[in-house]
């Protein structure tokens, strides 16, 4: 092999500690390098034109080039060689800045590593192959999981861009933890007026197949073609003739069934439509519920239905779609405050949830908008919230700020006022953290026009007293304990993951964190897409996030699956794994541990099994090398002989 | 309680091959026996000479072997159940193909230390056992050693002498000589400082011959003919006779072994020049423990911890 050496100086960024001239001197000495020089910008287009002349004029089969991070400029050089009629992966990378010149004085031990990183590319490189990318065509439809304000951002945006969108959504009705919120900070703008008109858009958009009432069983494939299996739960209600009017809810003897809707604060039916703006607008029997299921008599429902769509003998059915890209937008999960006993959720009617309370306030909640307490439905004349509740907490594996309570603390405070001028509100809280446009301006409007007060300090108690509560806390600015009674306690609990968020994760094959969040690719400059290629993150499933984030995060998901889908077909990276079929013993080790289901049996025609790698599935993690006994199979461009010649040579 | 001989004759029209000991070229030794046919059923043996683990032919013969209604018996002793169960986890062994015939074991013989407690010189013309003694008959007469004071290293720590995985158990059980794994020898060797430990391990495996007899005795080992010591692309190791290829092949093989270990013994036990390099894997079983509370060759639907991958796997 004929190599060329460019020894880049960066400037002064690595020629001020390194000598790049003698590197590149150094260089010739190195086995089949015929070529060798130092630049000073490499990177530059003459610096590249350099490099291409060079391929030229001296033969070159290959080049080295010593400078940057190869995440920066790796890219550059592959081109610029392709140019030049090489193939893009006869070219190695060394990186004599980030490793060498930024983080070492010693110009004189600077010099002498760089040289060792040069040897250690040049002998890598004597063993590689070139390689090629194979084009598979792209299914341009696209799967949307979770159908909160995320989710139904991203399936709108890709629909009015064309796309065939399959939205999945596990619970009844699209819409989310929005659709249960009364008001929005910080315009105080009605949730479902707004949210409203985006749900009716999807039931109407002839491109967006809608299963509600669904979950994701099973996902295969890869970028560009996956097939997902998705579980249709029965409803018991046969929702193409279901015209959601309602009757069956109305004469439904099981009245008393817990309104999880409403989060457990009011009843409703057995048969059930969770509220009115429901997409879709479908009634589903709630089994556990119902007198049907329980003691084999009742079918008031199927009775009273006008267009016989009760069905109780209804199973699950298994769909299948294919799509080419993947939004997981599955949303959170509120933190359940019974770990903390000292406050007595559950245990003390007038202890709720923020959550519960946006019921309460919500005109289609259980009071009908009207501000009560649960216990015996008079109206609170002192509200205390307490912000913090599983969050910012090590002591119950919630070290992070939701980011979204200190927020609806402060609207819920203004909303209970609006509701009741005479009611008075008090706020214990750590810090306020309110850092979104025009965010802060409405927690002084709490403060300021609202006369909420702030209580800076943690509660550590509540318990009853009479018919009223006691808050028994710190005031930290003053130094004092504090007893503030109370007709009602709002506990802002926090942001964890949603349910079966790790479940999904695993279906998916992509990462997440101790907390069930799921990893986003890079957290600044790929923030929502994943590192399983095809599969992108759109809201608070990536970590807590308040709605306009959300939203952002819905039309960015979008738009990178519309990129994806602007060409036809995709270019798949060859740097994955490959088989010896002659060194495989068809141990099955590699197929047990590959994360993406991208090695399967493969037998020949003497009847032996080898293990065979699907190149468009394989990411190239290397997982199925380490665990290969016999090393049959290999990281093409990462092969264990150019891993093993450049520790040769550092060791040399 | 059946004897071997009595239920292997019961159950010979269902089998098609019954692999056990017979005495071997001396009467100290019980090498591995094939028998199919009937007659040759006497020549089986079962004492505290059969130090073979029996499972290491087991993928071999069952992949070669037609498939039939009739079984393969294997005689294994309770450490060699746990790397049957480690085959079978990995789907090397086909559990309904086997018959297998559970031993509990009362301990082993090192023949190295066997030599050195016998008084006398003359080579053993016969052999037999009991009440824990070994009673040795040569020409210079009789002598009685007691079984204890001659066992293997691995049987000194011995905690599962009872078959786990059997069709038949023919024998009472034997009380374990350890209740919890005991990795003493290697926390030896562990806490020598790092240039003894160094020294030790130069002057131990300068003697190796890389004879891979410690590898082809392994039950576990899969790769078989397509060792990576032997081979060229990747060329992990060279052919060179210097200490430092002998350990990298060393650390091959008990990297290949973390968290499969079923901690048998056989690497050690077929070293032709006494290289203890069954420490190697117990160090790993070691970690395997600490790191996953995993045993392996225990439990047959348990998965090994480096068989999976696990997002959620934590602490490693």
């Amino acid at each position: 092999m004929r190599i060329g050496v460019f020894v880049c100086q960066c400037g002064t960024n690595i020629a001020s500690t390194v000598d790049t001239g003698a590197v590149a001197q150094r260089a010739l000495d190195y086995p089949d390098v015929v070529f060798a020089t130092d630049y000073m910008y490499t990177c530059s287009e003459p610096g590249q034109q350099e490099i291409q002349k060079a391929i030229a004029e001296h033969r070159l089969q290959g080049v080295v080039v010593a400078a940057c991070s190869p995440r920066m400029h790796e890219a550059t050089f592959r081109r610029a060689v392709e140019k030049a009629g090489l193939n893009r992966y006869m070219f190695e990378m060394a990186n004599i800045r980030e490793h060498v010149s930024w983080i070492g004085q010693d110009k004189g031990a600077n010099t002498l590593k760089a040289m060792e990183l040069v040897r250690m590319a040049v002998e890598k490189l004597r063993r590689n192959e070139p390689l090629f990318a194979s084009e598979v065509p792209i299914n341009k439809r696209v799967l949307v999981i979770g159908g909160g304000v995320a989710g139904i951002q991203a399936a709108l945006d890709c629909a009015d861009a064309g796309l065939d969108v399959v939205l999945v959504e596990r619970e009844q009705s699209i819409g989310g933890k929005m659709a249960k919120l009364d008001k929005t900070f910080p315009t105080i703008d009605c949730s479902s007026c707004i949210l409203g008109p985006k749900m009716v858009d999807v039931a109407q958009k002839e491109n967006i197949t809608l299963h509600a009432y669904s979950e994701v069983e099973a996902v295969s494939g890869y970028i560009g073609n996956f097939t997902v299996k998705i579980r249709k739960k029965a409803t018991y209600v046969d929702w193409d003739a279901c015209t959601g009017c309602g009757l069956c809810m109305e004469k439904c003897p099981s009245k008393k069934t817990v309104d999880r809707f409403n989060e457990n604060l009011g009843t409703t039916s057995a048969i059930q439509i969770p509220f009115p703006q429901a997409i879709p607008k479908k009634a589903r029997i709630q089994k556990d519920a119902c007198r049907y299921f329980a003691t084999g008599k009742c079918k008031v429902c199927q009775k009273i239905c006008p267009t016989n769509a009760i069905h109780y003998d209804m199973e699950d059915r298994e769909v299948v779609e294919e799509v080419g890209a993947i939004i997981v937008a599955t949303g959170y999960d509120l933190f359940d405050p019974a770990p903390y006993g000292e406050y007595g959720a559950g245990r003390y009617p007038d202890v709720i949830t923020g959550i519960q309370f946006e019921r309460i306030l919500s005109a289609s909640g259980p009071f009908g908008g009207h501000v009560k307490r649960p216990s015996d439905g008079k109206e609170p004349k002192d509200i205390v919230f307490v912000a913090c509740v599983g969050s910012r907490d090590k002591s119950v594996d919630r070290p992070y700020c939701s980011g979204i309570c200190c927020m609806y603390i402060a609207k819920q405070a203004i909303l209970a006022r609006d509701h009741l001028p005479g009611v008075q509100c008090y706020v214990f809280y750590m810090d306020i953290r309110s850092p979104g446009k025009n965010y802060d301006e409405f927690v002084r409007r709490a403060i300021e026009e609202y006369g909420v007060q702030y209580i800076r300090g943690r509660v550590g108690k509540i318990y009853p007293r009479g018919d009223r509560m006691v808050v028994q806390g710190a005031d930290t600015l003053l130094g004092a304990q504090v007893e503030v009674e109370a007709d009602l306690v709002v506990l802002a609990t926090g942001v964890e993951s949603s349910r079966g968020a790790k479940e999904l994760a695993e279906k998916l094959r992509i990462s997440y964190d101790q907390y069930g969040f799921y990893m986003e690719s890079h957290p600044k400059l790929r923030p929502v897409e994943t590192n399983t290629a095809g599969v992108y993150l759109a809201g608070a499933c990536q970590g807590p996030k308040d709605i306009p984030a959300s939203v952002a995060q819905g039309s960015a998901a979008a738009s990178k699956v519309l990129a994806l889908f602007a060409r036809d077909t995709i270019a798949t990276d060859p740097q994955v794994a490959g088989v010896l079929e002659s060194v495989c013993i068809g141990c099955g080790k590699c197929l047990s541990v590959c994360p993406f289901g991208a090695i399967q049996w493969k037998t020949l025609r003497d009847g032996s099994r080898k293990a065979e790698v699907l190149e468009t599935v394989c990411q190239g993690c290397g997982l199925c090398n380490a665990t290969c006994p016999p090393k049959a199979i290999q990281l093409k461009h990462f092969t264990d002989d150019q891993i093993l010649a450049e520790l040769d040579a550092l060791c040399a | 309680m059946k004897t071997l001989h009595s239920h292997l004759e019961d159950h010979f029209e269902e089998l098609e091959l019954v692999i056990g000991w017979e005495i071997g070229f001396e009467p100290l030794r019980a090498t591995p026996a094939f028998v199919r046919r009937r007659e040759d059923l006497a020549r089986l043996v079962w004492n505290p000479l059969c130090a073979p683990n029996l499972s290491v032919y087991l993928p071999q013969i069952l992949k070669s072997a037609e498939k039939t209604e009739k079984k393969v018996a294997v005689c294994l002793k309770g450490c060699d159940t746990r790397s049957l169960t480690a085959l079978i986890q990995e789907g090397f062994v086909d559990r309904e193909r086997l018959h297998v015939i559970g031993l509990p074991c009362p301990g082993t013989v090192d023949p190295q230390a066997l030599a050195q407690a016998r008084k006398n010189r003359a080579p053993v013309t016969q052999v037999s056992f009991q009440d824990n003694l070994l009673i040795l008959h040569s020409y210079e007469g009789t002598e009685e050693i007691p079984l204890d004071s001659v066992l293997a290293r691995r049987c000194r720590r011995c905690r599962q002498p009872n078959p786990l995985l059997a069709d038949v158990v023919l024998g009472d059980p034997v009380p374990a000589r350890c209740d919890a794994p005991s990795f003493a020898h290697v926390e030896a060797v562990d806490s020598l400082p790092l240039e003894e430990r160094r020294a030790y391990w130069e002057r131990e495996l300068d003697r190796c011959l890389r004879c891979y007899a410690c590898r082809n005795a392994c039950p576990l080992c899969v790769c078989r003919d397509r060792c990576l010591a032997e081979s060229r692309t990747p060329k992990w190791t060279t052919q060179r006779d210097s200490v430092r290829d002998k350990f990298l092949f060393h650390m091959i093989h008990a990297l290949h072994l973390a968290g499969r270990c079923t901690e048998c013994g056989e690497c050690e036990r077929v070293c032709p020049v006494g290289i203890p390099v069954a420490l190697f894997k117990e160090k790993m079983a070691q970690i395997a423990l600490d790191l996953w509370d995993y045993q392996a060759g225990v439990d047959p639907a348990a998965t090994p911890p480096l068989q999976t991958f696990d997002p959620s796997e934590t602490g490693i």
